[in-house]
């Protein structure tokens, strides 16, 4: 379970995050939704430990992450918003061996990891593959097979389909749907709620900061206007 | 530039330490002998290199070419003279002879990045050299070898910018400076990006590195960069 409680972060004066106060459950499907510089990226980077709050606490399984980081980001994985952000090796497998690796986990224990990640994401028998010859849908997807390998209890996704064409959108979400249903928890951090309002079962809007909007999608597609972001049944 | 690619050739077969043996030896070898001989040597050395990595030293000087050009103008640099003659054979010669030294380093370096993934060179390192020094040294080239290329993408990016806004006309000065700016300030983002990744994947000091075994190939190998690195030392017995 993630959990914040009054978490405020400024850059220089201006928060970016004005006191959120908000608890996702675990195998819980979320959409963080707001305009561009709405405190979404600021907010969704806490729970991995990534910034420091000026204010408030963020927790995860109830462990403060400022105090315990390397729990919170073996039980929260982080999908950035450009995959090419987040590799840190030449070749697929070594990619996403790479946390597992990190951990101190044996050999045997890492390929398999690494094996259940990559035919997670359709990827399976392609570790050898140069990573910048793949196609962008397949770096989203070894992106999200470099998450996964942690074997995390939720998986952070920050603006997921930006860049991406439509048959590509519909494979990352296809692989989306069936993490959701085995149980792994999701925030999807997006501007536009049109791509996963059917993936997600709860709508958190941001707007300067602050939560202006928590509901179930149907509730909240009525409110979108409250939060910058289009309603997807325009 | 050339990075790691997988492949089925011999060099990729072959264990990192000994690979990194036949480069130090190799360097040691060119500059202890610039004769005739010792260039022979090294050529013969880089030969068989680019053959066990079936990698085409065209490829390398493609792939290297400021590098070759850097080492081309050296001895024209060289020869040189503020007065008649212009240019003095002797200087440059000499300077020739310098540069011919490490051309056959730089194509086995090539094969090596060609054939090394990058963690199994963090493995050799950290076994080679013990302690913090060796996790130190393999971290410092891990992160070398993942920013290098991508900044380079960066600044020919950049350059491709400056060249689609006939930024062609402008002064040569003002071309250079503007993508050295520009690539100094996206090699800053870069290098913040890749430590927010790094550490959303639990960096760590000392993480499970790739096994590396020595095979029955990997002996001349060794072998052949011990006896490259002592050709020195052997050189002085009677």
């Amino acid at each position: 379970m993630i959990e914040t409680d009054g978490l405020v972060h400024r850059y220089d004066e201006t928060a970016a995050v004005d006191g959120v106060s908000l608890t996702i459950d675990d195998g819980e499907a979320v959409a963080v939704v707001g305009a561009n510089g709405s405190g979404k990226t600021t907010l969704v980077r806490h729970f991995d430990a990534l910034l420091e709050p000026d204010e408030g606490t963020v927790r995860v399984d109830g462990r403060d992450v400022t105090e315990q980081p390397v729990y919170a980001r073996t039980r929260v994985g982080m999908v950035f918003q450009n995959p090419r952000d987040q590799f840190v090796a030449g070749t697929v497998g070594a990619d996403v061996a790479f946390g597992p690796e990190n951990l101190g986990l044996d050999r045997t224990e890492i390929d398999r990891r690494v094996d259940e990640a990559l035919t997670a994401v359709d990827m399976a028998g392609r570790g050898d593959e140069r990573i910048d010859r793949l196609s962008g849908g397949e770096q989203a997807r070894v992106a999200i097979a470099g998450a996964l390998a942690m074997d995390p209890d939720h998986l952070v996704l920050d603006e997921p389909l930006v860049g991406l064409d439509r048959p590509t959108c519909e494979s990352v979400l296809e692989h989306l749907r069936s993490l959701s249903a085995s149980g792994t928890g999701l925030v999807v951090v997006t501007h536009d709620l049109r791509d996963v309002v059917d993936l997600v079962g709860r709508v958190v809007g941001m707007a300067d900061g602050r939560v202006a909007l928590d509901a179930e999608p149907e509730r909240a597609l009525d409110r979108l206007d409250d939060v910058g972001v289009r309603d997807p049944r325009c | 530039m050339l990075t790691y690619e997988p492949g089925d050739s011999l060099a990729h077969g072959l264990d990192p330490r000994g690979k990194l043996a036949v480069q130090f030896g190799l360097a040691v070898a060119v500059f202890a002998y610039p004769t005739a001989r010792g260039f022979a040597v090294g050529g013969a050395v880089a030969l068989a290199a680019l053959a066990a990595g079936r990698l085409s030293p065209l490829r390398v000087v493609r792939a290297y070419w400021a590098v070759f050009l850097f080492l081309a103008v050296g001895p024209l640099v060289g020869g040189a003279a503020l007065g008649d003659p212009w240019f003095r054979v002797g200087p440059a010669v000499e300077s020739l002879r310098s540069v011919a030294r490490v051309v056959p380093v730089v194509f086995v370096g090539a094969v090596y990045v060609r054939t090394t993934p990058v963690r199994e060179t963090r493995a050799a390192i950290q076994r080679v050299v013990p302690g913090k020094v060796g996790r130190l040294f393999g971290v410092g080239v891990g992160l070398v070898f993942r920013l290098f290329p991508v900044v380079l993408a960066d600044l020919r990016a950049t350059r491709r910018a400056v060249h689609a806004r006939a930024g062609q006309r402008r002064p040569l000065h003002d071309r250079v400076r503007r993508i050295l700016t520009r690539g100094l300030a996206r090699s800053f983002l870069r290098a913040d990006r890749l430590t927010l990744a790094l550490r959303a994947r639990c960096f760590a000091w000392n993480p499970t590195l790739p096994s590396l075994a020595v095979r029955r190939r990997d002996y001349p190998v060794a072998a052949l960069g011990a006896a490259l690195a002592a050709s020195p030392v052997l050189a002085l017995v009677p």
